[in-house]
């Protein structure tokens, strides 16, 4: 029996690391690439999650389900990532763009500004219940594991991870604009006087950073509800990872999340008091031993 | 007609001449050198031609064309590209990476995404004969921080060589070498160009180089053009040797 919890618990772990890799990772791209600390980020993720949750579980959903049956719903579930992504791709032009002369605190401002909106945006478009797409996760089941049943579903969402961390391996390693936004993100005025044209480069960067922390969202709401407040919640976990891992670096959000992903379930079964102490703890003491994190570079 | 034809061209720090009226010409296929003492104005003159400064007056013609207030940018997509005398690479990327970022910023195809997914066999073969080029193959997945100095300066040429220029300016391309591998660079950067047919502007101190490699030395001082030849005529000049070595027959006792 201690067996079988220990199993389900590490999924569990490995369920919230693949949702938390997602924000991080576009936390850093989007760090990495234009040195701004986007505290918007969270509210982003929300966003993510609740276009998927009124689409999926509302009369949308129900139309397309009536039609094409539950493959109708996993085709709608990246709807909240894509939203996102448009959405970042307005912002960085429009209310980014004006500022990377400015000093940091005019970034931590106007992202600040804009959770705000977003997160009051959220309110007044979607109200304050709660909204789910659980009917995703009710038409996958359950697996047994040893004798209790697990919802297939988030063994999905672990394979979205696992998936999406891959992919941006090979997307940032082994592709031209990989190569390209690595570069830019050592040495902006050198890559523009290479001739790239780095605005162009930066709205894509920041739209892909958007739809990944969208797709986050999308993939959270079957299992978990989209609520008021949950983007300030995971942002500030997200914080976490990057700390630890390195703003800035794809294998820092990896392993920061699943350190964090571990952490959590681990204080949740054990030191359900102190669970979230023991998160900023970790890194406490990762700033004190290695002050860019464990992948970061000064 | 003159590849590059720089017209009455002024630089000036508020009294400090950097480049005082230079009137220059280069042709197609010419390989030339710009010497001087220190503070001469040649690499202010680099930068004015490819505009990392601004010019306070008169006119800069490449191919005819007036590109005296075009950007750095849109000066590289005519055909000017430049090396640093401080090697301007990104030590974070593989030497193959540099290469083929330069060939990417070339093919200017950063609008579609797509297009963007995957290194081409094109990209890919271009980038490691460029690196074959300058004797760099070996080296192909180091990063450019791990590789030796001569290394660094040679994959520095080659990033701006990778852009296809016309003109290719070099500011002091053996500059912090060991002499023994000075030769060697130079060598190497010697038979790309010409075997390329490229223009070359190079800002070099050691004369031996400057002598062995050039079709024309142009000797500035004080931000102007003090005299201008073959190696054979500004090796007899006096007044040349005098302001670069301080002696009016230094160039004549090595023979």
């Amino acid at each position: 029996m201690t067996g079988t919890i220990f199993v389900i618990q590490l999924l569990n772990a490995l369920f919230y690391a693949a949702v938390l890799f997602l924000i991080a990772a576009g936390l850093s791209l989007i760090y990495g690439v234009m040195r701004i600390v986007n505290l918007a980020h969270g509210s982003l993720y929300a966003l993510g999650a609740y276009v998927t949750a009124w689409a999926v579980g509302g009369a949308v959903g129900a139309a397309v389900a009536g039609t094409l049956g539950q493959i109708g719903l996993f085709l709608l579930l990246p709807i909240g990532a894509i939203a996102v992504g448009v959405l970042g791709a307005v912002i960085e032009p429009t209310l980014l763009r004006p500022l990377y002369r400015r000093s940091e605190e005019y970034h931590l401002l106007i992202t600040f500004g804009l959770l705000m909106i977003i997160e009051d945006m959220l309110k007044l478009i979607f109200g304050g219940t709660p909204l789910t797409a659980s009917n995703i996760m009710d038409g996958l089941g359950s697996i047994s594991v040893g004798a209790l049943p697990y919802p297939t579903y988030n063994l999905l969402v672990i394979a979205i991870g696992v998936a999406a961390a891959v992919g941006l391996w090979w997307f940032v390693y082994r592709t031209k604009f990989g190569v390209i936004l690595r570069a830019i993100s050592q040495d902006r005025r050198m890559a523009a006087a290479l001739g790239i044209n780095v605005g162009r480069v930066y709205v894509q960067a920041f739209a892909i950073g958007c739809f990944i922390t969208g797709l986050g969202g999308a993939i959270v709401v079957p299992a978990q509800a989209a609520v008021l407040g949950m983007g300030v919640e995971w942002l500030i976990v997200a914080f976490v990872v990057v700390v630890i891992g390195g703003l800035g670096s794809l294998e820092g959000a990896l392993v920061g999340a699943l350190i964090v992903g571990i952490a959590h379930v681990a204080g949740i079964q054990f030191f359900a008091e102190i669970e979230l102490a023991v998160l900023y703890l970790i890194a406490t003491v990762v700033l004190m031993v290695r002050p860019t994190g464990l992948f970061g570079r000064a | 007609m003159n590849l590059l034809e720089t017209v009455h061209l002024k630089r000036y720090f508020g009294d400090t001449r950097a480049v005082d009226d230079v009137s220059l010409s280069v042709a197609e296929g010419e390989f030339v050198s710009l010497v001087g003492p220190n503070g001469a104005g040649k690499t202010s003159l680099v930068n004015v031609v490819s505009a990392y400064l601004k010019a306070d007056s008169g006119t800069i013609l490449f191919r005819g064309a007036d590109l005296t207030h075009a950007s750095v940018t849109d000066r590289v997509k005519a055909g000017i590209a430049r090396s640093f005398q401080i090697v301007n690479l990104f030590d974070d990327l593989s030497a193959f990476d540099n290469v083929a970022l330069a060939i990417f910023s070339r093919q200017g195809k950063t609008v579609n995404l797509m297009a963007l997914a995957h290194l081409d066999r094109d990209v890919t073969a271009e980038a490691d004969h460029v690196l074959a080029q300058f004797n760099l193959s070996a080296k192909r997945s180091e990063l450019a921080r791990d590789l030796a100095q001569g290394e660094r300066k040679l994959l520095d040429v080659a990033l701006a060589y990778a852009l296809r220029p016309k003109l290719l300016f070099l500011d002091e391309p053996t500059s912090g070498v060991s002499t023994r591998d000075k030769g060697q660079i130079m060598d190497t950067i010697a038979s790309v160009v010409r075997g390329e047919g490229i223009t070359a502007v190079i800002v070099e101190h050691d004369m031996d180089v400057v002598f062995k490699y050039s079709d024309r030395i142009v000797v500035m001082h004080q931000g102007a053009i003090l005299a201008q030849g073959t190696p054979d005529e500004i090796r007899k000049n006096e007044q040349v040797a005098m302001i670069l070595i301080g002696s009016a027959d230094a160039f004549a006792r090595k023979d």
